[in-house]
Formats: C-alpha cells, sequence, structure tokens
C-alpha cells in the first residue's frame, strides 16, 4: 500500500465555523430542531467524531458541514466565507474541491468499474481524461486496491467497496473527510481496517469527521462532539487513546 | 463537467438500460422514418415533376389559343372555330415570331379524320390525334425511333406507347420501328388521297341522293399505308403525324358547279338547241382547307427562357387570341405538393409527438431510479445545472439515435420504394429512374429535429433531477 501521503498536495488548512446554526425539519404536523443553536469551530488536520442517539441531528450537522444541506439560521462560514448565503456553484465547488464524503452504504456505482467511480469528483471537477484515469489509479492504490480498477462494485467485498468510496473521497485531495456511519456495514474487522485507513488521512494532515453511533470508535477521535435534541455538548477523550497520538 | 464527459456519461446512461432506451428510440425511429420518408416523397415528387416540365421545355412554352380563357392544360387540346375571334392563321404565327424573347412557334393541329388503325390484322379505334411542326418546340419523349423532322410528310406517323403496347409490341418497341400499318378513314372524307367521283347528276341539283350515285353520296373510307417511325411515351391512345400531311388530310373537296360551269353548260345547250336532251352539266373539282378556314388548333410558342414566358404572353395576348402558361400549373402543383406535406409531415409530427412522451416517461423513469445517484453526484460537487445537463443531453441522445436510424430506416425503404415506383413509371410510358432521393439537407433536417425534440423532452425530467433535494436523495431507497 502507498503511504497516503504520496496522494496529498499543498495546503490543507480549511477552517469551518458553525454560529448558531438552527436547522428544523417539519414531518408531518411535528416540527424537528435538528440543529438547535449549535456553535462550533473545526480548524484543520482535527479528527472529530460526532456521536448521539439516531435523529439527534448528528447527520444533519454533517451535510450542512459538508454543504449539501443549509442552515435556516445562523452562519456556516469556511475560511471567512459564508457558506449559508452561497449559491448553487459555490457550494458545488466547495464540495467538489474541499469535501470529501464517505457513506455508510458505500454509494458506488453498480454499472461503473472501481477506476470510473474514484474518477467521479475528477470528472465533476473538470479534469481531463487521462489525467483524470492517473489521479484515479493513484487514489486506488493508496487504499490498496490497485488490481481492481476494472471490477465493478458487484466483484469487491463490502470493505473492498468502502475503500473504493474513500479513494473516491480523496480523489480531489480535500481537506475535510466527512464519513457518516462508514463501518456501519461491515463486521468488525473491516470495520477496523476501515478506520485504519481513515486514520492515515487524518495522520496525512485531514480533517477527519466520523459520524458515528460507535462509542468505541469515536473515542479514538481528538474531539467528540455529543449531539442530543439538536444541541451540541463536546467532551475530550483521554490522550493516549487518540488516533492522532504518536503511537 | 466538461462537454465530452457529459455526452460520455450520457450515452454510458443509456447502454445500463438497453431495452428501454432501445424501445424509446424505436418509436423515435418510427417517427423519423416517417417524416424521412413522407418528406423525400414530396421533394423528390416535386423536383420530378418540375424536371419533367424542363426536359420537355414547357417551362419555356405559351401555349396560343383562339379562346381566350383556357389554363395551360386545355390550351394544349383547344380546338379553333370559323366564329369570331381571331384565328390562328400563318399570319398570326408572324406576329407572333416578331415578339420579343420568341424563339420559335409549333403550329399544332389535329387531323380527325381517321378511324381506325389496322396492322396485322387488328383493327384498333384511333382516337387522339396530333400534328406540329418538327422544329424543336415540342418535344416528345420517344422510346424508340425518332421524332418527326421537317423532311417527313404523308405517310409517316408515330404512335404511343399504349399502341404499341397493343398492337404486341410491348417491350420491344424498336421491332414496330419501320412497320407498315394501314389508317383507315372516317366514311365521307374527301382530303388528299380520297377517290372522288363526279356525281351522276341531273341538271337540277335537287340533292336528295336517293338516284344511283346522286348527289350527297358519301365516298367510301379511304386507306392509307404509313410507316411507323417512332413509339412516344403518353398515358393516351393518340397518333402523331406531320404537319405537311395533316394539312393536305384536311383538305375538303367537292365537285361543284361552278359560274363557269353554268355558263359552260347554257351555252353548250342552246348550241344543241331547243328540245334537244339536255347535256349533262360540267362539274369541277373544288377544294377547301380546314387550316385556312378554321386556323390552327394552337400554336406553342417557345420563349428564349423561362422567365420570358409571361412578358411573351402577354404580348400575344394583345393580339386577340388567348395565352397561357406552364406557370399557373405548376403554381397549382406546387401548392398541391405543400398540402401534401404539410398533411404527412403532420402525420410525423404526431408520430414524434407520441415519441417525445415516451422519452418523458423514461427519463422520469430513469431519475426515479437514478436518484441515490443524483444525490452521490451533487455530493461529489454536481452543480444542478450539471445535473440538468447530463439529463438533457441523455434525452436528446436519445432523439439523435432514433433519428438517425430513423433516416437509414427511411432510407432503407425509399430504395424499396423506388423499385415499385420504377415499375409503375415504365407502366406508364415515364422513362424508369429513382424519383425518391434523399437530399442531405433532409438528413440533417430530420437528425437534429428529433435531436431538439429529444433535449426538449428530456428539459422537464431533468429539471426534477436538478431539483433533487441531495440529502433526501441519498436517503431515497
Amino acid at each position: 500500500m502507498l503511504d497516503l501521503v504520496e496522494s496529498w498536495s499543498g495546503s490543507r488548512s480549511a477552517v469551518v465555523e458553525l454560529r448558531n446554526v438552527t436547522r428544523t425539519y417539519r414531518m408531518g404536523d411535528e416540527v424537528v430542531r435538528a440543529l438547535d443553536g449549535v456553535n462550533l469551530t473545526i480548524e484543520p488536520g482535527t479528527f472529530a467524531a460526532v456521536t448521539g442517539p439516531s435523529g439527534s441531528g448528528k447527520s444533519t450537522l454533517a451535510n450542512i458541514i459538508g454543504g449539501i444541506d443549509a442552515p435556516d439560521s445562523g452562519t456556516m462560514t469556511v475560511n471567512g466565507t459564508d457558506l449559508a448565503r452561497a449559491n448553487d456553484r459555490e457550494l458545488s465547488g466547495y464540495r467538489n474541491q474541499t469535501i470529501g464524503f464517505v457513506f455508510q452504504s458505500f454509494n458506488l456505482q453498480s454499472n461503473a468499474t472501481a477506476l470510473e467511480n474514484v474518477a467521479l469528483p475528477l470528472t465533476l471537477g473538470g479534469m481531463r481524461g487521462a489525467q483524470r484515469r492517473e489521479r484515479a489509479r493513484e487514489c486506488l492504490e493508496a487504499v490498496g486496491l490497485g488490481d481492481r480498477a476494472t471490477h465493478r462494485p458487484n466483484q469487491l467485498s463490502g470493505g473492498q467497496r468502502q475503500r473504493v468510496a474513500i479513494a473516491r473521497a480523496l480523489a480531489n485531495r480535500p481537506s475535510i473527510v466527512i464519513a457518516d456511519e462508514p463501518t456501519g456495514n461491515l463486521d468488525s474487522e473491516r470495520g477496523e481496517e476501515i478506520m485504519g485507513l481513515l486514520g492515515r488521512l487524518h495522520r496525512d494532515g485531514v480533517t477527519l469527521l466520523v459520524i458515528t453511533h460507535d462509542l468505541g470508535l469515536a473515542a479514538k477521535a481528538q474531539r467528540i462532539l455529543q449531539i442530543r435534541d439538536g444541541r451540541l455538548t463536546e467532551t475530550r477523550p483521554a490522550q493516549g487513546r487518540s488516533a492522532g497520538g504518536t503511537g | 463537467m466538461r462537454g465530452v464527459d457529459l455526452a460520455g456519461t450520457s450515452l454510458r446512461n443509456l447502454r445500463r438500460q438497453k431495452l428501454r432506451s432501445a424501445l424509446t428510440v424505436f418509436a423515435i425511429v418510427i417517427g423519423a422514418a416517417s417524416v424521412t420518408i413522407m418528406l423525400a416523397l414530396v421533394t423528390s415528387a416535386k423536383d420530378f415533376f418540375i424536371s419533367q416540365l424542363e426536359s420537355t421545355g414547357q417551362l419555356q412554352q405559351v401555349i396560343v389559343s383562339q379562346a381566350t380563357d383556357l389554363d395551360y392544360e386545355h390550351a394544349q387540346y383547344s380546338n379553333s372555330s370559323d366564329g369570331t375571334g381571331v384565328k390562328l392563321t400563318d399570319a398570326l404565327v408572324s406576329k407572333i415570331s416578331a415578339l420579343p424573347h420568341v424563339t420559335a412557334v409549333a403550329r399544332n393541329a389535329s387531323p380527325y379524320v381517321f378511324d381506325a388503325l389496322v396492322y396485322n390484322g387488328q383493327k384498333l379505334t384511333v382516337n387522339n390525334v396530333q400534328a406540329s411542326d418538327a422544329n424543336g418546340v415540342i418535344v416528345r419523349e420517344v422510346l424508340a425511333g425518332r421524332d418527326f423532322s421537317t423532311a417527313d410528310g404523308a405517310g409517316t406517323i408515330l404512335v404511343s406507347q399504349p399502341y404499341a403496347d397493343k398492337l404486341g409490341f410491348k417491350k420491344r418497341y424498336n421491332d414496330l420501328i419501320g412497320q407498315q400499318v394501314t389508317l383507315l378513314t372516317r366514311s365521307g372524307f374527301t382530303g388528299e388521297g380520297a377517290k372522288i367521283t363526279p356525281p351522276n347528276t341531273g341538271p337540277t341539283n335537287n340533292g336528295n341522293g336517293n338516284g344511283p350515285g346522286g348527289d350527297g353520296q358519301q365516298p367510301p373510307p379511304t386507306e392509307f399505308q404509313a410507316t411507323v417511325l417512332g413509339v412516344v411515351a403518353d398515358y393516351d391512345n393518340t397518333l402523331y403525324f406531320p404537319l405537311s400531311w395533316t394539312r393536305a388530310l384536311l383538305t375538303n373537296r367537292h365537285y361543284e358547279m361552278t359560274e363557269a360551269d353554268r355558263l359552260a353548260s347554257e351555252e353548250a345547250n342552246r348550241r344543241a338547241g331547243p328540245g334537244s336532251q339536255p347535256q349533262q352539266p360540267k362539274l369541277t373539282l373544288v377544294s377547301t382547307n380546314e387550316l385556312d378556314q378554321r386556323g390552327y388548333n394552337s400554336l406553342t410558342v417557345k420563349a428564349d427562357a423561362a422567365s420570358n414566358v409571361d412578358q411573351v404572353a402577354a404580348g400575344i395576348r394583345a393580339l386577340g387570341v388567348g395565352a397561357a402558361t406552364a406557370q399557373s400549373l405548376v403554381d397549382a402543383q406546387l401548392k398541391v405538393f405543400q398540402i401534401l406535406g404539410f398533411v404527412l409531415g403532420g402525420i410525423g409530427a404526431i408520430a414524434l409527438v407520441v415519441a417525445a412522451i415516451g422519452v418523458i416517461n423514461t427519463m422520469l423513469m430513469a431519475i426515479f431510479e437514478r436518484t441515490r445517484e443524483i444525490g452521490v453526484m451533487r455530493a461529489c460537487g454536481a452543480t444542478r445545472a450539471t445535473v440538468r445537463r447530463l439529463f438533457t443531453v441523455e434525452a436528446g441522445l436519445l432523439g439523435m439515435l432514433g433519428g438517425l436510424v430513423g433516416v437509414a430506416a427511411g432510407y432503407g425503404l425509399s430504395l424499396v420504394a423506388n423499385v415499385f415506383v420504377n415499375q409503375q413509371l415504365s407502366a406508364n410510358s415515364v422513362k424508369a429512374r429513382d424519383i425518391i432521393g434523399l437530399p442531405p439537407w433532409l438528413i440533417l433536417a430530420v437528425v437534429a429535429t428529433t435531436t431538439l425534440i429529444g433535449a426538449m423532452a428530456g428539459l422537464y425530467p431533468a429539471l426534477r433531477a436538478s431539483r433533487l433535494n441531495p440529502v433526501e436523495a441519498l436517503r431515497y431507497e
């Protein structure tokens, strides 16, 4: 497996700041407060875990930081730019260049090869064919799947699929990777593998935001953000258990 | 996202649902093929019609008739009368020839004197008879042999294709050339060639014709031998004669007691003395020519260019006769083609509308199925515009594929249709040629139209896709 550091270049220093962010949903007659006056600053290179019971709003927080959802009120700035007021084009550029998503259910295109799946953000970013394939191959090699480039998702195991998804997330060298229950669909051994991979990303300087209800997994983070009824509280885990520790 | 990637992604997405894409394309193919064939048919028929008129020089012709109210088609078959009106005489021909832009004038007449054509034991009725100057104004499509030259005179004819067929020379018209046929005139024919005997009448011409050999008895039919010089492509049973022979045939001759004869007869009786048997009166054969009396049936005037026929026609009308041009015929015919084009194009358009609904349906289905994928694309940085473009291009590709296959199918069908049309044409004595053709502009227009229809049909589904909330799309099962 290649060192992930090789996949990165340039400065990765997006500072994310949420100020008084509120997000409500209407579910039938009921109004659900997914986020209620959340204030949060994430420094570059942080490994943060977001925990909380299901329906508590942790995915909403991740979606807002990831730029696929917008707060009803409050501001969400990245390096000083308010993305809560950004237009579709700016927000899409932000998702494409700054954010990498990893989903619980992998969300790979079943008809496309691993390489094509990894290349998706590059294609959307306007990169040319040859350069794109080279970069996608690089990313697949970085997650240990250099020999699976032409395989389709149904020819890969669950762990391999999630590694393809991680390769896709890091294709455009994002500064923030958001992983929403990345191990939720995997057995514990594969889950360990994936977390190991994400941990390496963090060590390489990427800001890592992992949404999980697995407290053991969350304990490896530098910051643990707990959301309950839309309210954010934070606990700091013991230094020695941090994935970012000297080890 | 770059345009080439947009197209590539769209194409790959279409390939994912091969059957559904194929069925949707098929509907467009039907519409595109029918539009192609219909437009090809109309434009080709129009071109064929114009080229037919051009090849026979009709666009450069003005038909002159005694009647001033005839259109082009009727003027061709007009008859002259010795009543009122300006007769189409040689004097008039000289005047018309002197008009500007007139290059030549052909005089037309019909020797309506024949009853039957006899050949090899067959006796065929003679219907239409035509005669014109052989000066190159009237162009006939000759299937075998040759057209008249000015040197041809009495005893030469051309026959139309239906006649040749009836005479047993179908598809071997060359064998008929040089054959001798017998032409039987009507009884009472007194033109040149008829044997006219002086009536055996008394001095007082009572004209009841009851007596043996009395006056008023019609002469028996006259037989003419004629050599077939050529076979002409025509729909009707028509015989063609040289104008010089026609003039001779249209000469009416009869014996008449002229003033000189009467005086001579009186003188003879006076010399014989009273009481003597009265002398048989002397009669003279008098001939009058119908063409001189009534004028020619029509004149065909050739202008130096098709653009000058209207001016020539106006000049001729100023002489007090009717002048018709093919332009009115062309206008009427073009209107027919135009209407035909609208109707047939309309049918094709309906087919394409149905196909467009198919595209909308297919694309809506695709969006439901790919909701999650759209969510992933959005999460990976696709703008709403990119998603919209992707689905619009996909729908446009369906339209383009349908257009391409449809044009190809239309072309194939037109090749088949040409075989039948050619058969029909040769059966109707027109030289076979591939009438239905696909001009390049038509191919381009059809493909461009179906592509546009596809893209437009894809607009609404694409808009829906682009408006999907990425969070909900990612959660979609």
